[in-house]
């Protein structure tokens, strides 16, 4: 036993191969242990019926999975993420946008503005939450006081009370929350941009939306994908912001995956049916990773 | 104003500045301000409601607060247990950061410069990592972390929390390692230092800017987490500042000025130390868009 340890490292390749794993292999077990095997028992569950706390777990086959088509409580879940998506994508990269060109050349005061816009994004979600429910509190929120000091009674609102307001009025929140994050990282992409192709762009007459849809957007193209990448995760994972502000209230209208999984499986303890939408937002991930990666390869070359 | 794109520079060499400018430099400047108020004004509006009572919010929800009731803080403090709730913050972050840290180190430069085989199936089995959201294995963790023991403990968070953070550090300590010259490596080995010998001494030591980058990104991970303690730290002696700050707001839910206090409260440091390190938080936070 001892000789063959000390062939081993006697061995100088086989040696080195032993360096290298020492290095990857803590690394590897916390992953192993925390991450994928938790991730194939989540398939596992999602097979069974369980509650949580009986000791048998009943295997039912693909069961989950049928009464998941027939859940309109998913659907509306889903439909809320890809709003989530588009508005919490569209919002922040055209604010950040349109500031960042305002900045880019540089101007007194540019680090007091960045520093305020990005004061928001080092808060909590569960922060920004609190703040914007207070804002949208009807009775004696600045929202609705304000409207009400300037004589706009009828514009006062139940903001996150009526189910139609209350998913744009959490966005719009998410979106303060993170909107300097999407500024400072268009203002460093504006910095690789080619100042001799905007000024031979002046020349030859080009006016300031040309200017901006010919140079300025496809200069930053590297830029947006990664933002989106960002809301994109942040649309299919958003739980915190929802969770302080409406629980998915009121009824069904702010519910999203993330919170409709955490609700069946943990408050309701449907263990083996949350596990199976706990898999359906696995899934969602993958696919949005892949449509993600193929994009960026082919905008690479 | 969008005519304006770009073209402030040309304008701006001019000796003599038309009134077109000024009007220009007026808008702009009044846009700029526009957003920093939409930023600012919650803030103000979190402080003015922590600092009055709550007759005086009823009365008055928008204006300042006729008596400054500094004594509201003290009291949110005492009653909401933000002591014991930062006590567990630090105690359960501090331990994360460090093992993300340390962990994704070793794993990225054994990945970007050691050789082994198997390597590139290593990377990119921990790069699958970076596309599983924390949901969607959140469920059997709980019983896992149960099964194990560990519920009803620190480690409740810091194990999960270490491992779900770690498919990213490796992704980028890899890449910072990656982009090292191989000169300095080659040198030192003629020098005599083995592989770790190099890794600590010679690699290590140049990973500055990264490990700061990775360090302040985990940190506020770890720091802000909310669904990940919700579920695996439910005692309230284990609970840290986000979801203790939650159940202080509910329980105080129509007592607004305790619950603002209690939410300054919880905002107020991290905001402190932004602004003293402001460029070290804006590159850790979008040290992975930016070089991504």
């Amino acid at each position: 036993m001892t000789e063959s340890i000390r062939q081993f490292f006697a061995n100088r390749k086989l040696r080195d191969y032993a360096t290298g794993y020492a290095f990857v292999i803590p690394a590897l077990v916390m992953y192993v242990i925390f991450v994928v095997y938790p991730f194939f028992y989540t398939i596992y569950l999602s097979l069974t019926k369980w509650d949580g706390a009986k000791p048998v777990k009943e295997f039912v086959g693909f069961l989950n999975y049928e009464r998941l088509f027939a859940d309109p409580r998913l659907w509306s879940a889903l439909s809320h993420n890809m709003i989530w998506i588009v508005l919490g994508t569209v919002t922040p990269v055209a604010i950040g946008l349109f500031l960042g060109v305002l900045l880019w050349r540089g101007l007194r005061g540019m680090v007091f503005f960045r520093t305020v816009y990005f004061l928001p994004v080092v808060l909590a979600p569960v922060a920004v939450g609190i703040i914007w429910k207070w804002m949208y509190n009807p009775q004696f929120g600045p929202i609705n006081s304000t409207l009400r000091a300037v004589g706009l009674d009828v514009l006062a609102k139940g903001w996150l009370g009526d189910p139609y307001l209350a998913l744009p009025s959490i966005i719009l929140a998410g979106v303060w929350g993170y909107f300097g994050f999407c500024f400072v990282v268009i203002m460093a992409g504006l910095q690789n941009i080619d100042m001799e192709q905007i000024d031979a762009a002046l020349v030859d007459g080009a006016n300031g939306p040309q200017r901006l849809w010919y140079i300025i957007i496809p200069g930053l193209r590297h830029v947006l994908t990664m933002i989106t990448a960002f809301t994109l995760i942040l649309g299919v994972n958003v739980f915190d912001i929802v969770w302080i502000t409406t629980r998915g209230g009121p009824g069904r209208a702010t519910h999203v995956i993330a919170t409709y999984t955490y609700n069946t499986a943990f408050r309701e303890s449907y263990v083996g049916y949350g596990s199976a939408l706990a898999i359906v937002m696995g899934l969602v991930s993958l696919v949005l990773s892949f449509i993600f990666i193929s994009i960026r390869e082919r905008g690479g070359d | 104003m969008a005519s304006d794109v770009g073209a402030s520079y040309q304008v701006a060499r001019q000796p003599r500045r038309p009134a077109r400018y000024w009007i220009a430099r007026a808008v702009l400047y009044g846009v700029l301000i526009l957003f920093a108020l939409y930023v600012l004004v919650p803030f103000m509006w979190v402080v003015f409601t922590a600092l009055k009572s709550n007759l005086e919010i009823a009365q008055d929800p928008l204006g300042l607060p006729p008596n400054w009731r500094f004594e509201n803080l003290a009291q949110a403090w005492n009653q909401g247990k933000f002591s014991r709730y930062f006590i567990n913050s630090v105690i359960v972050t501090v331990p994360i950061v460090m093992l993300v840290v340390s962990l994704s180190c070793l794993a990225g430069y054994g990945l970007a410069r050691l050789k082994m085989p198997g390597r590139m199936l290593i990377f990119y089995f921990f790069l699958v990592g970076l596309m599983v959201p924390f949901t969607a294995i959140m469920i059997p963790l709980f019983y896992i972390l149960r099964d194990i023991g560990v519920l009803g403990t620190y480690w409740a968070m810091i194990l999960p929390q270490t491992a779900i953070s770690l498919p990213f550090g490796i992704f980028f300590m890899r890449a910072f390692f990656s982009g090292l010259p191989y000169d300095l490596t080659d040198a030192a080995k003629i020098d005599g230092c083995n592989d770790f010998g190099v890794f600590r001494r010679v690699m290590l030591p140049l990973a500055g800017p990264a490990v700061a980058a990775l360090v302040v990104f985990n940190f506020m991970g770890a720091w802000n987490a909310f669904l990940l303690p919700l579920i695996y730290l439910q005692s309230d002696k284990l609970r840290p500042v986000m979801t203790g700050m939650m159940f202080f707001t509910t329980r105080w839910g129509p007592d607004y000025s305790m619950s603002m206090a209690g939410t300054l409260i919880v905002m107020l440091p991290i905001m402190l130390v932004y602004l003293v390190f402001q460029r070290q938080f804006i590159q850790g936070l979008t040290a992975g868009a930016v070089r991504g």
